[in-house]
């Protein structure tokens, strides 16, 4: 056995082995994951410059800037993949009427609490410290960011959690100092829908949430 | 020093016999599981404890954090800020040791070594300008490393969210402090007293920012809170080394990857 492969082998004519090195040297590194890396941490850059155009405009009144980040928001951001497991199982138990109105609720929370947090940190400074994948469509784009002027000059460690599917990413989380928006915002909407019984007690706090996040 | 002790083991009898949650009922295996995992058998205890921070906090710790911030000079702040962590440096170096970190246990020690000295009894922070940067260590986090379960959760009063093994930790640090202990063999006890409340402004006024944000957009804050003290827990326990929170488990129940490209279909209604 082995020495027929041994055969095989010799016998290969030499231009298969040229071709192989010419293939190789084309093809780059075979691994498929430093790919995912590099398109996530691009990501991150590319949304980091947007929102500072998007958000440090001070000619833009809140509701145009609010206005602004919800593009970027529902452009960077997987909002439906998100709310969908931050509802867990209770995602299943809601009604197809409760489900649609919690999704746009949810977008409605993220903006009107996302937009004033971003808007605090865009033009501080955010360092892109190494990205490492988590699985072959998903990677963490490990940063800092430096702190507005205050006591404690230790820069704040972020991580985006980056989901790609084609040559689309999108943010899937987001963990400050260890504590991540996803499941803070799970363990919320839980405590809420054991509290008052039911998703429709969950979408009626969301509402008031909103409405008291956007005054109109 | 010993009747805060009695006070605490007290408020952990009370708190252990009254404060109990009725679990869901037998049938309901989900409601079950989530109950379990939530490990805060006295919610309903916590809860009115939380309540009762809130008040106290926003009647006289936030007014007075708030004064201290605004008008406190910066300067003058971190000069505070550094003194703090300086006296506290004994405590986190022994941590460092019975977690077997000893690369750590050297930076305190050399850190404790300049900024007392160089630094001015720790008014300056010398050490980290020279590359040696502060950490945090406390007793609840060597008990952790040490494989001790945290427990349930529990709200302690003024003090804050914790668990029975990080209440452990605080007493464990305030009895082994150096400082503390110096101050009431030498019948200085006001010392500890003023060391105390000078730490806890100081500390207060730098979680201003996050408290108001919370405050602002949490729709649930006791459960935002309690989510967010274990999440930051765990990151102090595993010295920020983590990936990230459930980093191992979280991926599988991760939102599906098919529902990325879908966001499309939400359209947006105009506004």
């Amino acid at each position: 056995m082995r020495r027929d492969e041994l055969k095989v082998q010799s016998s290969m004519p030499r231009f298969i082995y040229a071709l192989l090195a010419v293939f190789l040297v084309f093809m780059g590194p075979p691994v498929q994951a430093s790919d995912l890396e590099e398109g996530a941490s691009a990501f991150i850059h590319a949304l980091e410059r947007e929102a500072v155009e998007s958000l440090t405009d001070p000619a833009k009144e809140r509701p145009a800037r609010v206005q602004a980040f919800r593009t970027l928001f529902e452009e960077k951001f997987a909002v439906e993949a998100i709310g969908k497991w931050t509802l867990g199982r209770n995602w299943r138990r809601a009604t197809d009427d409760e489900q649609k109105e919690f999704l746009q609720l949810f977008e409605d929370l993220m903006v009107a609490m996302y937009v004033d947090r971003f808007q605090n940190y865009a033009g501080e400074k955010l360092n892109i410290l190494k990205t490492s994948p988590v699985d072959e469509n998903r990677a963490t784009v490990h940063t800092e960011i430096t702190r507005p002027e205050g006591v404690d000059a230790k820069p704040i460690s972020v991580l985006w959690r980056v989901g790609r599917q084609g040559d689309i990413y999108k943010v899937l989380d987001v963990v400050v100092e260890g504590a991540s928006m996803s499941i803070t915002l799970q363990k919320e909407f839980a405590s809420i829908i054991k509290n008052t019984g039911s998703v429709a007690g969950l979408l009626e706090e969301l509402r008031k949430k909103t409405a008291q996040l956007n005054p109109s | 020093m010993r009747r805060q002790s009695c006070i605490l083991m007290l408020f952990l009898c009370i708190f252990f016999s009254f404060g109990c949650a009725t679990p869901p009922p037998q049938g309901d295996l989900e409601a079950n599981k989530d109950f379990l995992a939530e490990n805060d058998p006295a919610e309903p205890l916590n809860r009115a404890v939380f309540a009762f921070n809130q008040t106290i906090d926003k009647a006289l710790f936030q007014p007075a954090a708030r004064a201290y911030r605004d008008t406190v000079p910066l300067w003058v702040r971190q000069r505070i800020g550094a003194a703090i962590d300086n006296l506290r440096a004994p405590v986190i170096f022994v941590n460092d040791l019975l977690q077997g970190e000893l690369d750590r246990a050297l930076t305190t020690l050399v850190r404790f070594t300049i900024n007392s000295t160089l630094g001015v009894a720790g008014l300056n922070d010398l050490a980290a300008e020279a590359g040696l940067e502060k950490h945090g260590e406390d007793f609840g986090q060597t008990l952790a490393v040490w494989g001790a379960d945290a427990g349930p959760y529990m709200m302690l009063p003024i003090l804050g969210p914790s668990n029975p093994r990080d209440t452990v930790g605080l007493v464990v640090d305030f009895l082994v402090d150096p400082f503390n202990a110096w101050a009431a063999n030498t019948d200085r006890e006001e010392l500890t007293y003023a060391r105390t409340g000078v730490a806890a402004l100081h500390a207060r006024a730098g979680l201003l920012d996050l408290t108001d944000d919370l405050e602002k957009n949490s729709i649930d804050l006791y459960a935002a809170t309690r989510s967010l003290y274990r999440q930051t827990r765990g990151h102090a326990i595993s010295n920020g080394n983590a990936a990230g929170p459930d980093v191992s488990s979280a991926p599988s129940d991760f939102p599906d990857m098919n529902d990325i490209a879908d966001n499309r279909e939400l359209s947006v209604k105009p506004r």
